[in-house]
């Protein structure tokens, strides 16, 4: 387990540095990976059955296949796009997730003090602020999805670990959404490459006041 | 009850289904459309008629009480309402030019209606908290594809934003969400996981340091969707670009079932988390809500978002009501819930016409409407009076309790400043619509823009508010309803 959270870890914090859309999404993938693999160990942990397996076996279906899958055929078609402004906050990310960090451990020991799993509580923290600020500072379509995915698996890493997972039908409600969001968000994607020549965000800035 | 239950979650996705297939005709098409909600409607009847609110109904995933009765009541009103005026106001969009390749168009349309009525009767019929906020995920969701509708750029850069706004704020929601639950698990083990009842029966017993930290995050989660404050930056965007059927049902009926979901997760909370601290928040995100409305209605030049923002206000309104947590509040928001859904669903069709015939959004080009089109022209008055609260419409009683109910509570500082906001609010809305009413016309009458139909209609909804606001109490039965709705939330 200590393995798997400083390699989770060391993932989310690489996610922040990454500019190319194609790692970013290798990158996701690999974080859903290991989220998958908690998600197993979590259920052999505790008994067999349908529920100890199916939440890990969907975790590897939507998020570390069918995502990926899926984003990375609208980047395909993002070649001829022209090019706006590139991420320019990328340090300021990276330097904003070891703040995170830092400051996931200091509240958590404060709010609960020996809590078990520490360090996946904190890691989980961690992935949830890290793809907030990935939302707020990265102007490209794609990275904010991405954003938006890490934030769902450090959520859903937190129930996994908390609550030893929510109830089957409740999870594969979560399932559904997320799948549906994913969709919905590739379609407008590549609407909006259809209709501004590119999927950079600020160009978003029409509607105000 | 169960069979009509699951009558009434199987019809709208039967419709959409029909509509997507493709082997209707328009015509048939909207009837289609229009009967299903018909159908619905009378399900919903049959479902009132052997409902009881003093013996709540309960099932294994589905549970009816007086709170989510009253919800559903006003979000099948407006389903019907939008689904007769559909014909109408989409022929008027295909003769500006809006709407290609009509048919398959209006089949998408209908489809995506449908599923987004049907998100919302699941959010108000179960049980469970978890598979509520499944619920309103699929509402943001359903509702996204419906906004950007046209896909125009403007729409794609609303929609862009509602699901990202929105979708974090769920997320949050659904992190207080797993807080709740895992102070559940710490008080009461693994029975029953995320059972409102259940929970409710045992609110008293959870930890109440783990109930405010999901307090904290509930808010601002559910906070986002219903449009409070500081995480409305979707709200104006998304209203003023949909269609204009569809913004009325975001504003009316969306905005009160995400009020609900909120109501049903602050009950829960409240014996533990503290009635001062809640009360506080709300009363301090209300205000805020309705000061940050403010400026925005009086230099406002967006016909669409100035009705956007007055729904702001109205939402700052009904969230004071809920934080003073009386009776008497809360009677009045349930109310305001009501009377605010209708108005606000005809003054967005109304402006949508308006749009569709002048072919501009802008305030400052719309001018004479009372000689040019003297009919709707009225019913614009009409329901812009209704909106800012002038008797006799419904508005007025039930913005005049919720502001007696906060200086009655003693909430002197957040009741005189609501008080001098709507001031602001009403002075805005009335400048805007008065000079789209009355300046010089520039062109010849067009006798009448509304539709046959739509007429009726609208005139409906605004004497059902008037009806229900001025004499709630003089109707057994809704009265018997409300006080009943009100016992769950103030126990």
């Amino acid at each position: 387990m200590e393995f798997l959270v400083v390699t989770l870890m060391f993932i989310v914090f690489l996610q922040t540095r990454i500019m190319d859309l194609k790692r970013g999404i290798f990158c996701l993938s690999i974080q859903s990976a290991l989220i998958a693999a908690a998600c197993l160990a979590v259920g052999m942990s505790h008994g067999g059955g349908i529920h100890a397996f199916l939440p890990g076996m969907l975790t590897i279906a939507v998020k570390v296949i069918f995502i990926p899958y899926a984003i990375l055929k609208v980047v395909r078609q993002l070649s001829d796009e022209k090019e706006i402004a590139s991420d320019i906050n990328v340090n300021y990310s990276t330097a904003a997730a070891a703040c995170f960090l830092a400051l996931s451990y200091v509240v958590l020991d404060s709010l609960l003090p020996g809590v078990q799993g520490r360090d996946i509580v904190a890691s989980s923290i961690f992935m949830i602020m890290t793809g907030l600020t990935l939302i707020v500072m990265r102007s490209r379509a794609i990275m904010q999805m991405i954003g938006l995915i890490t934030m769902e698996n450090g959520i859903y890493l937190l129930g996994l670990i908390m609550t030893e997972g929510l109830p089957l039908i409740i999870e594969l409600g979560i399932f559904l959404d997320v799948l549906i969001a994913v969709v919905i968000l590739v379609i407008l994607t590549s609407r909006l490459r259809l209709s501004f020549k590119t999927t950079d965000t600020n160009v978003l800035r029409k509607l105000k006041g | 009850m169960l069979k009509i239950i699951y009558a009434l979650l199987s019809l709208p996705p039967l419709c959409a289904l029909l509509a997507l297939s493709g082997r209707f005709t328009n015509t048939s098409l909207h009837w289609l459309h229009r009967l299903t909600a018909t159908g619905v409607g009378v399900l919903v009847c049959l479902l009132l008629a052997g409902f009881n609110p003093a013996r709540p109904f309960n099932s294994e995933y589905f549970y009816l009480d007086a709170l989510n009765c009253w919800v559903l009541i006003i979000i099948t009103t407006l389903y019907m309402a939008a689904t007769w005026t559909a014909r109408s106001y989409l022929v008027r969009e295909e003769k500006s030019g809006v709407l290609k390749n009509e048919q398959l168009q209006t089949g998408r349309y209908f489809a995506l209606m449908q599923m987004f009525v049907w998100t919302m009767f699941i959010v108000l019929l179960v049980k469970n908290l978890g598979l509520m906020w499944v619920a309103i995920e699929a509402t943001t969701l359903i509702s996204a594809l419906l906004i950007s509708f046209k896909f125009t750029r403007s729409a794609l850069e609303a929609t862009w934003k509602y699901i990202m706004v929105c979708t974090v704020g769920i997320c949050l929601a659904l992190l207080g969400t797993l807080i709740l639950y895992y102070a559940q698990i710490d008080a009461l083990g693994n029975d029953k996981p995320l059972s409102w009842l259940y929970l409710y029966e045992h609110a008293a017993v959870l930890d109440p340091s783990l109930t405010k930290m999901a307090l904290l995050f509930i808010l601002i989660g559910y906070g986002t969707k219903v449009g409070m404050a500081p995480m409305h930056t979707w709200l104006p965007d998304a209203y003023a670009e949909a269609p204009s059927l569809t913004s009325g049902m975001l504003s009316g009926a969306l905005c009160s079932c995400a009020l609900y979901v909120l109501l049903r997760n602050l009950v829960i909370l409240l014996p533990t988390a503290g009635v001062e601290m809640m009360s506080g928040m709300l009363l301090f995100f209300a205000v805020l809500t309705v000061a940050v409305a403010v400026p925005f209605v009086v230099v406002q030049r967006d016909v669409k978002r100035i009705l956007a923002y007055s729904s702001m206000e109205n939402i700052g309104i009904m969230v004071a009501g809920v934080g003073v947590f009386t009776a008497f509040s809360l009677k009045a928001v349930m109310l305001h819930m009501y009377s605010h859904a209708l108005i606000k669903f005809v003054l967005f069709y109304i402006a949508g016409t308006i749009i569709q015939e002048y072919q501009t959004r802008n305030l400052m080009r719309i001018h004479g409407m009372i000689k040019e089109v003297s009919h709707t022209a009225t019913l614009w008055l009409i329901s812009m009076l209704g909106i800012l609260g002038l008797p006799p419409m419904g508005l007025f009683f039930s913005k005049f309790y919720i502001l007696t109910a906060l200086f009655k509570e003693e909430h002197w500082l957040a009741g005189s400043l609501l008080i001098i906001l709507l001031a602001g609010v009403l002075i805005g809305i009335l400048y805007h619509g008065m000079r789209m009413l009355c300046d010089q016309p520039r062109r010849p009458s067009l006798g009448d823009l509304l539709d046959r139909l739509d007429t009726p209609v609208l005139a409906i909804l605004l004497l059902l508010t008037c009806f229900v606001g001025a004499g709630f109490e003089n109707i057994p039965w809704i009265n018997n309803l409300l006080n009943h709705a009100v016992l769950i939330i103030g126990r």
